[in-house]
C-alpha cells in the first residue's frame, strides 16, 4: 500500500515544531486546512457524508488508486456526526478472527496517522480495560484473551490488585452489588482525538485534489435503468448526485452516513436492513488527571476516560427506542452517574458538563455493511453502529479499493449486503455488544 | 487594584455581626455572613483567584457571580467550586487550582512568553517526531489540565432526588419572573419559582435606587403571601420532552445538592441576560471587571473594587455601576461612553493589577476598569425545546424565534423595558402559563387511564396576547481595535479564532472544536457571543450568517452525586438465606443475587446427591406466570418447539432463540391449570426475558389474551435431588400421589408441603438423579427447607450449592446458555435441532434458523482430556495440531467427583464434533494436551435412567 500514482496538487505546508515557531515569529495564518471551492458539474466519484468514514474513503481513493476527481459532500460541516460525537475508544481486541483481522488493521493505520498524514491525532496508547463483574463475564474475558493471544494481539485478564494499580480510582473492594472480579486488559487500546482525525484525513485529500464540499445535502440520487420508479432500484446504474448546491454528474456515489444511511441509500432504490438509535455521551467539568486508562463495564453499560484535558468522557449503550432525535435525556445522566459511581464511588463531586447524542445504524447482526450493492455505481458502507470510529482507517481503506478495482476486497466481503438474503450473519455480537 | 470593605451599605446581605474564619492557601481569612468566598477574599485584599488554563496568567473577578470563570476553586474535597457564588462558611479549606508551586509564583506562567507559538491548535502540528518521544510529550500535555483535584476518598454522602409536578415552572426570579409566578398562582395554578442566585429580586438586589428597593420589597412580600413554592440557589438544568425539568438545587439543608425532577405543564424561562466581556488588549487583567460585578461587590457585599476606576459604558447599567462607584469613594478617572462610538482599546500594568487603560489613545492611570459592552442572551432553555436563537443586529444580541407552545420567555430574553414594562410583561406571561397549563392539565387527565373523570371540554389553547416588549438600542461591541480574551477559561483569544478561521475552521462548530473556545466550564455563557463575532469578522459576515452553537444541557454543571441520587442496588437473598448463613456457606455472586456456591465441599455435596438426597435453593431462577387463552399461541412464538397440545399437568422444556436465531434463553414451562400456565427461564435471564415476554405482547401481539407476572421472588424454589428424594418427599407432602406411575418425570403437581398450601412441584432436574423442585410460597421457604432437612436426618440429607450442581449438570451434559453458548451460537449448535420446529407457522428466529439448518454450525459436545487428571480452564482453545488455528474451545470442565475423571463441554468446528474425534487442546499454561470427542452429552447415565425413576 504504498503511493502508487499519488499525484500531489501542491507540496502541503508541513507541520512541525519549526515550523510552528517560523510562522508565530511572523505572525502568519496558516493556508486553509482544506480548499473552499465551488462545486463541479462532474467527478469520478462522490463521497455522501463528511466524516471519518467518508474523509478515509476519499484519502484513500486519491493515494492509494490516483483517483483525485472525487467529492465529498456533507450537509453541514465535516465531522459533524457521528465522527464528532463518539468517545473516540480504539481497540482490537475482538471475539472473532475476523473481528481481529479487521480492527487490528485498524489499530495499526491508527498508530501510523500523525505521521502518515502529518497532523497530531493524539493517539493516547493508554490501555484499556474491560472489567468483569461476575463469573459469567470473567469468563468471557477469559476467552477473549485466549483468542486474541492466539492471534497476537496483546490481551489479558488481571485481577483485581492490578486492575487497583492500573486504575486507583476504581472500587475494587469486595463491593457486594458490582465487584470487580478481572478485567481484560488490552495495552494498545486508548483514545484517539476524534476532531483531527476528521480534519487530517480532510487536509490529505485536499492536497491530493479531492473536494470537501460542506453545507452541501444530497437531495436525490440519480440513476437510470433501474427497475424501479426514475431508473432507481436494482439493475439500475448511478449517474449523479442532485444537491442543494446543483446537480453532479458522476458514475460512483459511496453512501459513507450514520444516521441517514437508510434515507441516501433509498434515494438509490437500494434498502437497507438498518434501524437508528441515538446514543447519548456527556462529558465532565475538567480535573486533574487521575484515570490513565479506558474503563468499560458492560455489565454497568458504561465506558469512561479521561482526555488530556481533564475531562471525563462518558458514553454507555444505544437507547432502547428508535428515533433520529438526538436530544439528551436526563435519564441517562442519572443512570450513568449512577453506574460512574459503582465503579468510582471518589468520584461524587466531579460536575457533569454537558450531554450529547448521536446516532448509530443498527443492522440485525451488530455488523456493518460495506461494498457494492444492486444498483451499479452505488456503494455503501454504513451500519456501523456505535463502533464505526475504530474502524474507519481500515474502512477508508477498504472501500477505496472496491471503488478503484471493482472488486470486493477479502477483508470486508462478509460485510456484503447480499448476506441478509442469504442468511450468512456475520457474529461479532458478543464482542460488539459489549460496545467500547 | 486594591479591593477593601466600605462601610455599611443599604442593601448589602451581610450579617456583620456573625464573622466566619476560613483559610484560602493555607493562609487565615475573616469574612462575614453573607459572603461569598470571593466576596470575602476580595473584600481582605485578594485580587488574584486562579492562573489561566494555557499561559498562566493571573486572573482576578470578572463578574463575581456563578459564571465567574477566575474563579474556580477548590474547597476542601470539592474541586471547580464557583467561589463567586458559594456561600462562605467557617472553616472552609479554599485552595487556588492548578498551580504550582503557587498561586503567585506559577511556574507554568513561562508559557506567556511562548504565546505566539502556542496558538489554539498547536499541539495538532508538533509533537509528531520522534514517534517514540509522543507518550513522554503526552503525560506533559496533560499536566496542563485545569480543574481542582479529586480526592479519591470523597464519600458519596447523601444525596436524595425529589419528584413534583407544577403546572408552571418559572426558571428566573428577576422581577418578571416573580410577577409571571405571583400572576399564574392568582390565577389557580401551582407554581415553583427557581432562582439562580441566593436570593430572588435579579438584577434588582444590587440596583441602589430607592425605587427599585421599594418594588424588591413589594414583590418580597407578595411572594410571601402567595402560594408560589421559592427555591432558591437552585438552577433549572435541563429541558427535555415535554416539559421534563432537571432542577438543581445547591442549598437543600441535608443533601449536598439535590436533583429535583419537574413535569411541568408550561415552563416559563426568565432567566435575564448575562453581562458579556469586550475582547481588547488586556481584557484578562485583575482589575478588568463587568458593571455587574462592581455593582454586586458594592450593594451586596460592600467590597470596594478599586480606588481609581475608568469606566466603559454603553448602556444604563453601566451608568448605574460608576453612578455606585462615585457613590462609595471610587475616583472616576474617566468614563468612556461606548454609545458615542468611543472605545477601551487596552489594559495595562503589572501581571498582577492594573495600572492604566488605554482608550481613544489616551493613557488613564487606573487601578478598576469597568465594562459594560453588552448582554447575552442564555437561551439555553428555549434551545433545548427546540428554538433557534435569531440575532438582532440592532440590540446586539439573540432572541428566541419560535419556541413551542408550553416554553414562554419573559423578561431580558424578551426585550427591553422600564421596570414597570418588564413587570407587566411578566404577568402576563404568568397569566397565559397558567391558562395553557389548564389546557395540558385538562388534557392529562381526560387521557389517563383511571385518572378520575375530569368535567367539561378542555380548555382553548390560550392565545398569545402578550404586549411585547421593547427592544432598546445597543451598539454592536464584541471586539475593540485590540485582539484580546474570548474563552477566558480555555484561554483562547480572538486571535486565535481568527486565525482557525483563516486556516478554514471557519464555521462555528468547526472553530469551537479546533479552538475550544466555549467547551470550558463555562460553556459559552460569557463567550458565545464574542466566539461567532470573531469568525464573523474574519469572514467578513454577519453574525446571524455565521450562527451560533447549539446549548446542551445542563445549564449549570451538577454533581454526578446529584444525579446519581441515592444508592438503590438492593442484594437479592432468598428468605432461605439466614439458614445457609448458618450452615457455613460459601456464596456466589450471580446478577442481583448472592447464592449459596457450596458448604465447604462441593464434591462431597456431589457424592451425597448421587447416593442419598440434597436440597439445593434456586430460587433465582425465573418465573413467569402466565395467564389466559392465548398462552399457547405466544409459548408457540417464544420457543423453537410445539406447545399446542401441553396437557395440564404436563412441563415441557424449550429453547429460545432471538431473532437472528441465536440461543437465547430455556427452561421449562408446565401447565397448572386450563388457562394458567408457569414459564421458567434461566436465573441470569429472568429480567431479559420477562421484557422480551412484554415486548411481543405489548408491540407485536397486542391482541392475544396474555398476562405475565413475574413471580420469581413470590416463590422460593427447592430442588429436592437424589435416589431418596422421593422417600424424602413423600414425607412433607400431602395430596398427592408421589408413586412413579402417578406422578411420572415432566409432570407438574399442586401440592400441600410442610403444611403450606399453594406450593407446586414438578419433577425435572438438572442434575440427572431422581428430582422433585419445589415452589414454596417466599413467606413459607424457610420453613420449608428446614422441614424437608428435619424430615431427611436419616436418610442422609444435605444441602448443595451452585458449584456442586454444575458439576453435576456437567456430568449429565446440559449447557448453561451464556457459558456454554455466547453471542453466536444458533440454536442447531446446542445439539437440539430436533426441538426446533421449522413446519411452525413462526416463531422468533425461525427465518434465520430455517437457513442455519442447510449449513454445518460449529456444535457444542461433550469432551474427556485423554489424561484424565488434566481440567483445563474454561475458555481454553481447542487448536488445530501445533498451529495456532482456532477449532474451538473449551466451554465449561470440572473433576468429576461420580467418574474420578475431568470432563468438558465445548465448541467446536463441525468436522470435530463426531464422536470419537482426538482434538487438541491448548491450556491456558501454554501447553498442548490430547482430547476425545464424546458420543453423548452426557458423561454420565446417557440413558437418563436415574432421573425417570
Amino acid at each position: 500500500m504504498t503511493g502508487i500514482g499519488r499525484r500531489l496538487r501542491r507540496r502541503p505546508p508541513k507541520y512541525s515544531a519549526a515550523a510552528l515557531a517560523w510562522r508565530g515569529m511572523r505572525g502568519d495564518y496558516w493556508p486553509r486546512v482544506w480548499r473552499d471551492t465551488e462545486l463541479k458539474s462532474s467527478y469520478d466519484a462522490v463521497v455522501v457524508g463528511g466524516g471519518v468514514h467518508g474523509l478515509a474513503t476519499a484519502y484513500y481513493l486519491a493515494r492509494n488508486h490516483g483517483i483525485t476527481n472525487v467529492a465529498v459532500v456533507d450537509k453541514a460541516y465535516l465531522g459533524s456526526g457521528a465522527s464528532g460525537r463518539n468517545t473516540a475508544i480504539v481497540r482490537a481486541n475482538y471475539l472473532t478472527p475476523e473481528g481481529v483481522a479487521f480492527y487490528d488493521r485498524s489499530l495499526q493505520l491508527y498508530n501510523s496517522m500523525a505521521l502518515d498524514l502529518n497532523i497530531n491525532v493524539m493517539m493516547s496508547e493508554r490501555g484499556h480495560l474491560t472489567l468483569a463483574h461476575n463469573d459469567s463475564s470473567l469468563r468471557t474475558m477469559n476467552w477473549r484473551a485466549e483468542v486474541n493471544k492466539l492471534q497476537g494481539v496483546n490481551s489479558s485478564v488481571i485481577g483485581p490488585d492490578e486492575i487497583k494499580k492500573i486504575a486507583p480510582a476504581l472500587d475494587t473492594s469486595s463491593h457486594p452489588r458490582y465487584p470487580i472480579l478481572g478485567a481484560l486488559y488490552h495495552p494498545p487500546g486508548g483514545i484517539v482525538r476524534h476532531d483531527a482525525v476528521v480534519w487530517g484525513y480532510a487536509r490529505a485529500a485536499d492536497y491530493m485534489g479531492v473536494e470537501m464540499h460542506q453545507k452541501t445535502e444530497v437531495l436525490d440520487i440519480l440513476c437510470e435503468g433501474g427497475n424501479g420508479p426514475d431508473g432507481k432500484g436494482p439493475g439500475g446504474k448511478v449517474v449523479g448526485v442532485r444537491t442543494n448546491r446543483g446537480d453532479i454528474s458522476t458514475p460512483v456515489v459511496v453512501n459513507c452516513t450514520a444516521g441517514w444511511a437508510g434515507l441516501i441509500s433509498a434515494m438509490a432504490g437500494v434498502r437497507l436492513p438498518i434501524t437508528t438509535h441515538p446514543l447519548q455521551a456527556a462529558v465532565t467539568e475538567p480535573v486533574k488527571v487521575f484515570l490513565p486508562t479506558v474503563v468499560v463495564s458492560g455489565s454497568l453499560h458504561v465506558y469512561i476516560s479521561q482526555t488530556d484535558r481533564g475531562e471525563l468522557v462518558f458514553g454507555a449503550a444505544v437507547d432502547p427506542v428508535a428515533t433520529y432525535s438526538i436530544r439528551g435525556s436526563l435519564e441517562f445522566t442519572e443512570e450513568l452517574a449512577g453506574h460512574v459511581l459503582e465503579l468510582m464511588p471518589g468520584i461524587s463531586r466531579m460536575r457533569l458538563l454537558r450531554q450529547w447524542s448521536g446516532l448509530c445504524d443498527m443492522t440485525p447482526d451488530y455488523s456493518p455493511v460495506m461494498g457494492f450493492t444492486p444498483v451499479d455505481g452505488f456503494l455503501v458502507d454504513v451500519g456501523w453502529g456505535t463502533y464505526g470510529f475504530k474502524a474507519a482507517p481500515v474502512s477508508g481503506e477498504q472501500m477505496a479499493e472496491a471503488v478503484a478495482t471493482g472488486r470486493t476486497p477479502k477483508l470486508i466481503a462478509p460485510f456484503a449486503l447480499s448476506r441478509f438474503d442469504s442468511g450468512e450473519l456475520v457474529g461479532e455480537k458478543g464482542a460488539a455488544s459489549v460496545g467500547h | 487594584m486594591t479591593m477593601s470593605r466600605l462601610g455599611p451599605q443599604p442593601t448589602e446581605v451581610l450579617d456583620r455581626s456573625t464573622k466566619l474564619r476560613f483559610r484560602w492557601n493555607g493562609k487565615r481569612f475573616d469574612g462575614f455572613e453573607g459572603d461569598t468566598i470571593a466576596s470575602a477574599l476580595a473584600a481582605a485584599g485578594e485580587h488574584v483567584f486562579s492562573r489561566s488554563m494555557k499561559y498562566h496568567r493571573p486572573r482576578g473577578i470578572l463578574t463575581a457571580d456563578y459564571w465567574d470563570p477566575n474563579l474556580m476553586v477548590q474547597v476542601g474535597d470539592d474541586p471547580n467550586v464557583r467561589a463567586g457564588n458559594r456561600l462562605l462558611e467557617a472553616g472552609m479549606d479554599v485552595r487556588a487550582q492548578n498551580v504550582w508551586p503557587s498561586l503567585h509564583r506559577d511556574i507554568k506562567a513561562a508559557n506567556s512568553l511562548f504565546g505566539r507559538f502556542l496558538t489554539a491548535g498547536f499541539y495538532y502540528k508538533t509533537f509528531m517526531r520522534p514517534a517514540w518521544l509522543w507518550p513522554t510529550y503526552e503525560r506533559v500535555l496533560a499536566t496542563f489540565a485545569p480543574g481542582g483535584k479529586i480526592d479519591l476518598d470523597t464519600p458519596h454522602r447523601y444525596h436524595d432526588k425529589r419528584y413534583t409536578h407544577p403546572d408552571v415552572v418559572v426558571a428566573g426570579a428577576g422581577p418578571a419572573g416573580i410577577e409571571a409566578a405571583l400572576a399564574a398562582a392568582a390565577a389557580g395554578a401551582r407554581v415553583l419559582l427557581v432562582e439562580h442566585e441566593h436570593a430572588v429580586g435579579g438584577h434588582l438586589r444590587y440596583s441602589s435606587s430607592d425605587s427599585d428597593q421599594a418594588v424588591l420589597a413589594e414583590l418580597r412580600a407578595a411572594l410571601d403571601a402567595s402560594e408560589v413554592e421559592v427555591l432558591t440557589n437552585s438552577t433549572v438544568t435541563g429541558r427535555y420532552e415535554d416539559n421534563w425539568l432537571g432542577i438543581v438545587q445547591r442549598n437543600h439543608p441535608i443533601a449536598v445538592e439535590r436533583l429535583i425532577k419537574a413535569r411541568a405543564k408550561v415552563l416559563v424561562a426568565a432567566p435575564g441576560l448575562i453581562e458579556r466581556p469586550y475582547v481588547f488588549s488586556g481584557n484578562d487583567r485583575p482589575g478588568v471587571i463587568t458593571s455587574g460585578a462592581a455593582r454586586r461587590l458594592i450593594n451586596l457585599w460592600g467590597v470596594k473594587p478599586g480606588e481609581r476606576a475608568v469606566v466603559f459604558t454603553a448602556n444604563s447599567e453601566g451608568d448605574a455601576a460608576a453612578a455606585d462607584l462615585d457613590r462609595v469613594g471610587v475616583e472616576i478617572a474617566a468614563i468612556i461612553d461606548g454609545r458615542e462610538g468611543k472605545r477601551v482599546s487596552s489594559a495595562q500594568g503589572s501581571s498582577r493589577a492594573l495600572g492604566a487603560v488605554v482608550a481613544g489613545g489616551n493613557r488613564i492611570e487606573a487601578d478598576l476598569l469597568v465594562v459594560a459592552a453588552g448582554w447575552t442572551a442564555p437561551t439555553s432553555l428555549l434551545n433545548m425545546a427546540g428554538d433557534r436563537p435569531v440575532h438582532d443586529p440592532a440590540t446586539a444580541r439573540f432572541f428566541p424565534s419560535d419556541p413551542p407552545g408550553n416554553v414562554l420567555a419573559t423578561g431580558g430574553l424578551a426585550g427591553d423595558g422600564t421596570l414597570d414594562e418588564l413587570r407587566a410583561h411578566g404577568a402576563a406571561t404568568g397569566r397565559l402559563a397558567a391558562q395553557r397549563a389548564a389546557a395540558v392539565a385538562h388534557r392529562l387527565q381526560a387521557m389517563t387511564a383511571r385518572a378520575r373523570p375530569v368535567d367539561g371540554d378542555e380548555p382553548a389553547w390560550a392565545p398569545d396576547e402578550r404586549t411585547p416588549l421593547g427592544r432598546d438600542p445597543h451598539p454592536e461591541l464584541y471586539r475593540s481595535d485590540t485582539h484580546g480574551m474570548v474563552d477566558f477559561s480555555e484561554d483562547v483569544g480572538s486571535k486565535d479564532l481568527v486565525a482557525a478561521a483563516h486556516e478554514g475552521y471557519d464555521s462555528v462548530e468547526l472553530a469551537k472544536r479546533y479552538t475550544t473556545s466555549t467547551m470550558g466550564p463555562s460553556q459559552g455563557k460569557l463567550e458565545t457571543v464574542n466566539t461567532v463575532a470573531a469568525i464573523a469578522e474574519a469572514r467578513g459576515e454577519t453574525i446571524a450568517q455565521v450562527g451560533t452553537t447549539v446549548w446542551r444541557p445542563p445549564y449549570a454543571p451538577l454533581t454526578l452525586g446529584a444525579l446519581a441520587g441515592r444508592v438503590f442496588e438492593p442484594v437479592r437473598v432468598s428468605s432461605i438465606h439466614p439458614w445457609h448463613e448458618a450452615n457455613g456457606v460459601s456464596t456466589i455472586i450471580a446478577g442481583q443475587w448472592m447464592r449459596p456456591d457450596h458448604y465447604g465441599d462441593p464434591a462431597a455435596e456431589v457424592r451425597n446427591v448421587r447416593t442419598n438426597v440434597g436440597l439445593i435453593d434456586v430460587t433465582p431462577l425465573g418465573k413467569l406466570d402466565l395467564r389466559g387463552p392465548d398462552i399457547p399461541k405466544l409459548l408457540n412464538l417464544l420457543y423453537t418447539n410445539k406447545w399446542s397440545k401441553l396437557p395440564v399437568g404436563k412441563v415441557r422444556y424449550g429453547m429460545m432463540c432471538a431473532e437472528d436465531g441465536v440461543v437465547l434463553d430455556d427452561g421449562v414451562t408446565g401447565r397448572l391449570g386450563e388457562d394458567h400456565y408457569l414459564m421458567t427461564t434461566t436465573s441470569s435471564g429472568a429480567g431479559g426475558v420477562w421484557e422480551w415476554v412484554e415486548n411481543w405482547l405489548q408491540t407485536e401481539r397486542p391482541d392475544w389474551k396474555v398476562h405475565v407476572t413475574p413471580v420469581t421472588t413470590a416463590y422460593v424454589s427447592i430442588n429436592v435431588a437424589g435416589p431418596k428424594a422421593r422417600e424424602l418427599v413423600g414425607r412433607v407432602t400431602e395430596g398427592v400421589d408421589l408413586s412413579p406411575d402417578a406422578f411420572p418425570y415432566m409432570e407438574v403437581r399442586l401440592a400441600t408441603v410442610a403444611g403450606v398450601d399453594g406450593c407446586f412441584m414438578w419433577r425435572i432436574g438438572f442434575t440427572g438423579e431422581l428430582s422433585f423442585e419445589i415452589h414454596a410460597p417466599s413467606g413459607h421457604g424457610l420453613h420449608v427447607w428446614e422441614a424437608l432437612m428435619d424430615a431427611g436426618q436419616d436418610l442422609g440429607v444435605g444441602p448443595f450449592g451452585l458449584e456442586g450442581q454444575r458439576i453435576m449438570r456437567l456430568e449429565k451434559g446440559h449447557f448453561i446458555v451464556g457459558q456454554d453458548t455466547d453471542g453466536l451460537t444458533l440454536g442447531p449448535s446446542t445439539g437440539l435441532s430436533p426441538l426446533i420446529k421449522l413446519d411452525k407457522d413462526d416463531f422468533a428466529g425461525m427465518p434465520e434458523l430455517a437457513w442455519a439448518a442447510d449449513r454445518s454450525l460449529p456444535m457444542i459436545v461433550a469432551i474427556q482430556p485423554d489424561d484424565p487428571n488434566v481440567v483445563p480452564d474454561e475458555a481454553s482453545q481447542i487448536v488445530r495440531g501445533n498451529t495456532n488455528e482456532i477449532l474451538g474451545r473449551i466451554t465449561s470442565a470440572r473433576m468429576s467427583p461420580t467418574l474420578g475423571r475431568s470432563i468438558c463441554l465445548g465448541q467446536v468446528e463441525p468436522e470435530l464434533a463426531a464422536g470419537g474425534t482426538k482434538v487438541t487442546v491448548l491450556l491456558t499454561s501454554g501447553e498442548r494436551v490430547s482430547a476425545t470427542v464424546m458420543d453423548h452429552h452426557a458423561h454420565f447415565d446417557p440413558a437418563g435412567e436415574r432421573l425417570r425413576g
